[in-house]
């Protein structure tokens, strides 16, 4: 077309293109910022692109963000990092704008920037930018300023780093409390990049006053970062400034607080060290495992293993199991259940006879828990038991438990369990599994759920490697193959695809001697999708098998598929017709 | 005999609060008819079993027998491990003190005095202010999920009730003095109270409001404080995006605010209006509190009809793209808005609006495209609309047209027949001339998308001979985005 050799600018056409009433094309112009980019030219770009970018900032958030990003990764365009300052100003408006996604964007995407500038240009462009946006008139710009301290205050010079430690101390105290929380929830990133004399000093005391704020949320961000913190000072400090905090949080009346303490008191420990753990912190972790909202049990129980392996077997036998045996039998599931999914890890770190008197009932008694949900994390996590005192012990108990689970009525529960079969095969042994699991992987197979048959034959497959394949030739592949005559297709279909699952395990013999002679009969089949997967499971098996017998076997077979009247069988067997010959090719 | 009685009942509460209410050691000496005009309320006789309150009470003040009495209501029960029945007699008592003091406030002529006051307000705060609960998790079997819509009832109803009837016969009182209460029912204790709006009881949330209500008419020293925190409300709720029961609760009380506000409106209400309650058509949740929501808007343009084109923009803005429920919301909206919005502003902002309805027009969700033709039902908007069609026309024509041809829905189809009509009636030159207008862009339509393609085309060889600044990220970034098809507008 004509139009093509007439000369081209490269920013009109973007700005035909923001025009567009359609918005996916404007996010497409928007995505392919870079092409306009480079075909203006670095210096163009800087002068022109970027200023009409920065200008023209009022369409839909959805563009926005988009601009967002493809500024974040734009300063190759602009010349490189000398230049970089140039990408600030449009960002900068698109941080105060006012939907939380797009900010967020334009937060990150200046914090990659900053991340990259000069020191000096940090100086010059950048704490500018957080400067205005901590004293912006409106919230947005405030709230976004707080995500961007944690950039500038390693280049500033010093005056400059009492300003921004002075203004950060103000966003803290900010009149709005969504100013506060986001000062709260980027203090600790911020502390991280400041020195440690004004650590004990300025923003501990930034900290005290969030942790006493009105607000809830706002004292629940500065929970958060109670951790964090934490760890930046020297454990001395920790124990004189946080430690009290935490235990004062861990009795504060709102239960999401309790909550949020459950969760970080474990890396409390670490920071503060032994002695400080045993006096304070292991008598508030006890009274959060014995908290009278459920909530706050769950996220205490999920941390009881962590939480042990940092005391003495000796501490946590005293105080800790005594929490643990009431909470095996707590009136809510998801209790019981969040420590059953972390139990097992405790028999490592108690020793052996402690786990067969203390832990061991527990042990069974979850894996006669009613949910479900329970039985399977004690089941999912088997192996750390066994290397503390053997399987032996709990087999009694695990069958019954297994059995159960695998009849569940919940699909996703029987899918789970089959998931682990692998692992209690492993961990069970031969015998074991021969006599009492066997069956019931062949059960599966005929489960009225796709994905738990399509599971099924997974874990034959897993089972085959586990074991190898002599004992699969004996165990597995004669009771498959004789499901090939189940009268439903669908479960046809599961018997073939657990056959090109398997080959590869069992290797060019069996598959040509057993299991090839029965995908072949079921080209016969009078349903089309066998006929087609029929010819998925020869095309899979071409790499396996010799050429001759590709060529004697599997090829007629094809060729016959391929004139088959369904249009979809045809398609297949064509399609592994090719993949014969390419791999003929190459070969 | 008092003492006991309290004792008693701290023991056996789980969770006792302490009462700090003085008076306990003046001995009795006046007999029970000494209380004057107020004696009424304080018959021992209205509740049976009689309260040791008024027996032990003997002789006393009013005030200290009020003040006992509240102190008796400090002590909180555990609703929720049903231990001790319902109708245990402490609880019962309690119920019974709680309504004698909504009576005494109810009914009593001369004032309360400020240890009255704050003893009461106390005792609010301690039986009011508490933790929700988290919410309750469905079972691992999915059997309660079924319930997750129907509403929370708090069990500690029993006493709350009563609590909330004597908070608000204290706030409409007139016996109690503004400037006494002000000391207590503070900033704090409102914003608490506000906080309590989030609850998942229907009947608290409803209590709250009226209380709330009554807060804004009396503490009129209050009011800046109460109109931030609800915009804090609101700003979090938006751009946090957090769950709040409370929205529709607020919104009501507001609605009635915004009706008292003088004209001309000063900037800051204007500001609540732009920031606080046009963000609040974006939530999903919108639906919860549209109506209120409506009102408030429909508030202001009432006080300032200037205001329409700034809420139809909003509207604009914060349209949805893929809800079609929530989109029908926003048309019902839109045209409660348009009844109200002047010539002036109507033509401001009628090309993105009308572009606006063209889409919806063409919503596949016949109930969309229906309630679309609709405005053109109501006789201001139409009337509106044809006092500028030869701006509008031009902008919804190739929508009726591709209705006409396509759409699936019979009734879309009639409508926008009768709606064409009504266009041809009004100037039928211009519309022959959309049409012919249209058919020639259609055909060109796929002249100028080939058109686009290859100017990105040429602008990508044209890039490709600037190489960038060389920077070890430029590998990750030259990869430039795979073109959409544009879509069909």
């Amino acid at each position: 077309m004509a139009m093509v050799d007439e000369p081209l600018y490269p920013i009109a056409v973007l700005i035909d293109e923001l025009k567009n009433e359609d918005i996916q094309l404007r996010l497409n112009s928007i995505r392919r910022l870079s092409t306009i980019a480079r075909a203006l030219g670095e210096e163009r770009t800087r002068k022109e692109l970027i200023p009409f970018l920065s200008e023209n900032n009022d369409d839909e958030d959805e563009v926005l963000l988009a601009m967002a990003e493809e500024l974040g990764v734009f300063i190759p365009y602009v010349g490189g990092v000398e230049h970089a300052h140039v990408l600030l100003p449009p960002l900068e408006t698109l941080s105060t704008v006012e939907e939380t996604c797009v900010r967020d964007k334009a937060v990150e995407s200046l914090c990659r920037i900053g991340a990259q500038m000069k020191e000096n240009d940090i100086v010059d462009f950048f704490i500018p930018v957080v400067k205005r946006l901590a004293s912006g008139e409106w919230f947005t710009a405030r709230v976004s300023s707080c995500g961007l301290f944690h950039i500038a205050y390693p280049s500033a010079t010093d005056p400059l780093k009492t300003e921004l430690r002075t203004i950060y101390g103000q966003l803290c105290q900010d009149d709005m409390p969504m100013v506060r929380r986001a000062a709260a929830s980027n203090l600790g990133k911020f502390a991280a990049t400041v020195e440690q004399s004004h650590l004990k000093t300025e923003i501990m005391s930034i900290f005290d006053d969030l942790t006493q704020d009105d607000q809830d949320s706002v004292r629940l961000l500065a929970v958060e970062g109670c951790a964090a913190l934490g760890k930046l000072l020297e454990p001395q400090d920790c124990v004189a400034h946080i430690l009290p905090v935490i235990v004062n949080f861990s009795q504060d009346k709102s239960w999401r607080v309790r909550y949020m303490v459950a969760n970080q008191l474990y890396e409390l420990c670490e920071a503060v060290g032994p002695e400080p753990t045993r006096a304070d912190l292991v008598p508030a972790y006890v009274r959060l495992l014995r908290d009278n909202e459920a909530e706050v049990r769950i996220a205490a129980a999920g941390k009881v293993t962590k939480f042990c392996r940092i005391l003495s077997p000796q501490l946590a036998i005293q105080h800790i199991l005594p929490c643990v045996k009431e909470l095996s039998s707590d009136s809510s599931q998801h209790v019981r259940s969040a420590l059953a999914s972390v139990i097992m890890g405790m028999a490592p770190v108690l020793g052996k006879d402690a786990t067969i008197a203390e832990l061991l009932p527990i042990f069974l008694s979850l894996l006669k828990d009613e949910f479900p949900d329970v039985r399977l994390n004690i089941i999912s996590k088997l192996d750390q038991v066994n290397q503390v005192i053997g399987i032996d012990l709990l087999s009694q108990s695990l069958l019954p438990a297994i059995v159960e689970l695998a009849e569940d009525r919940h699909w996703r529960v029987r899918l789970a369990i089959i998931e682990y079969i692998p692992l209690l095969a492993s961990q069970l042994g031969v015998g074991f599994f021969d006599d009492k699991l066997g069956a019931l992987c062949m059960q599966w197979l005929e489960d009225k759920v796709f994905s738990i048959r399509e599971a099924a034959a997974n874990n034959l497959k897993r089972l085959a490697e586990e074991f190898g394949p002599e004992w699969a030739m004996q165990h597995i592949i004669p009771q498959v193959l004789e499901k090939i005559n189940n009268p439903h297709y669908l479960y046809r279909m599961t018997i073939l695809q657990a056959i090109s699952l398997l080959a590869p395990v069992m290797g060019a013999d069996i598959t040509c001697q057993k299991l090839l002679p029965v995908v072949i009969n079921s080209s016969k089949d009078r349903v089309p999708n066998i006929k087609f997967n029929v010819a998925k499971v020869l095309q899979s098996l071409v790499p396996i098998l010799d050429q001759s017998v590709v060529d004697k076997t599997v090829k007629p077979c094809l060729v016959e598929l391929s004139e088959d009247p369904d249009v979809d069988v045809r398609y297949y067997a064509n399609q592994a017709l090719q993949a014969c010959d390419q791999i003929m090719m190459s070969s | 005999m008092w003492k006991g009685f309290i004792g008693k009942l701290s023991g056996k509460a789980p969770k006792s609060v302490g009462g700090g209410g003085g008076g306990w050691g003046s001995p009795p000496s006046k007999s029970p008819t000494s209380y004057g005009a107020n004696g009424g309320q304080w018959d021992p006789m209205r509740s049976s079993p009689p309260l040791p309150v008024v027996a032990g009470a003997e002789g006393d003040t009013r005030e200290d027998v009020f003040l006992r009495k509240v102190t008796v209501c400090c002590v909180l029960f555990d609703f929720s491990t049903d231990r001790v029945g319902r109708d245990s007699p402490e609880r019962e008592r309690k119920r019974q003190v709680l309504m004698s003091l909504v009576d005494c406030v109810g009914a009593a002529e001369e004032p309360l005095t400020e240890a009255m006051v704050s003893a009461c307000v106390g005792m609010f705060a301690i039986n009011l202010f508490r933790v929700f609960p988290p919410k309750v998790r469905p079972g691992a079997g999915g059997a309660a999920e079924a319930d997750e819509d129907d509403p929370f009832f708090d069990p500690s109803w029993y006493h709350l009730q009563v609590v909330y009837e004597l908070l608000l016969r204290f706030v409409m009182s007139p016996v109690v003095d503004v400037k006494v209460a002000r000391k207590y029912v503070d900033n704090s204790f409102i914003s608490r109270l506000l906080d309590l709006l989030d609850s998942d009881d229907p009947r608290e949330r409803d209590c709250l409001k009226t209380v709330l209500h009554r807060i804004y008419g009396k503490f009129m020293g209050n009011r800046p404080f109460i109109r931030k925190a609800v915009s804090n409300i609101i700003y979090r709720f938006v751009s946090e995006d957090d769950h709040h029961n409370g929205i529709a609760e607020l919104l009501e009380v507001f609605g009635s605010v915004i009706s008292g506000f003088a004209k001309p409106l000063k900037e800051e209400h204007k500001l609540f209006l732009c920031k606080a309650l046009i963000p609040l058509h974006k939530p999903k949740a919108v639906g919860m509190y549209l109506p209120q929501l409506t009102y408030c808007i429909t508030q202001f343009i009432d006080k300032e009809p200037k205001l329409s084109g700034t809420v139809i923009r909003g509207l604009l803005k914060y349209w949805p793209v893929t809800n079609s429920q929530k989109e029908m919301m926003f048309l019902g909206e839109l045209e409660e808005v348009l009844e109200l919005t002047e010539m002036p502003e109507f033509q401001k902002c009628m090309v993105p609006l009308f572009r606006r309805v063209a889409h919806c027009l063409n919503s596949s969700h016949f109930q969309v495209a229906e309630r679309a033709l609709y405005l053109w039902n109501n006789e201001h908007v139409f009337n509106l609309i044809s006092r500028n069609h030869q701006v509008i026309l031009p902008i919804i024509y190739p929508a009726l047209e591709r209705n006409a041809r396509l759409h699936w829905n019979q009734s879309v189809l009639n409508v926008t027949m009768n709606v064409r009509k009504m266009f041809f009636d009004m100037d039928q030159k211009l519309l022959l001339a959309c049409q012919k207008k249209f058919q020639e862009e259609e055909e060109k339509q796929a002249e100028s998308e080939e058109r686009r393609r290859l100017i990105w085309e040429h602008l990508e060889r044209n890039a490709a001979f600037h190489q960038v600044t060389g920077d070890i990220s430029f590998s990750v970034v030259t990869k430039s985005a795979p073109l959409v098809a544009p879509t069909m507008t």
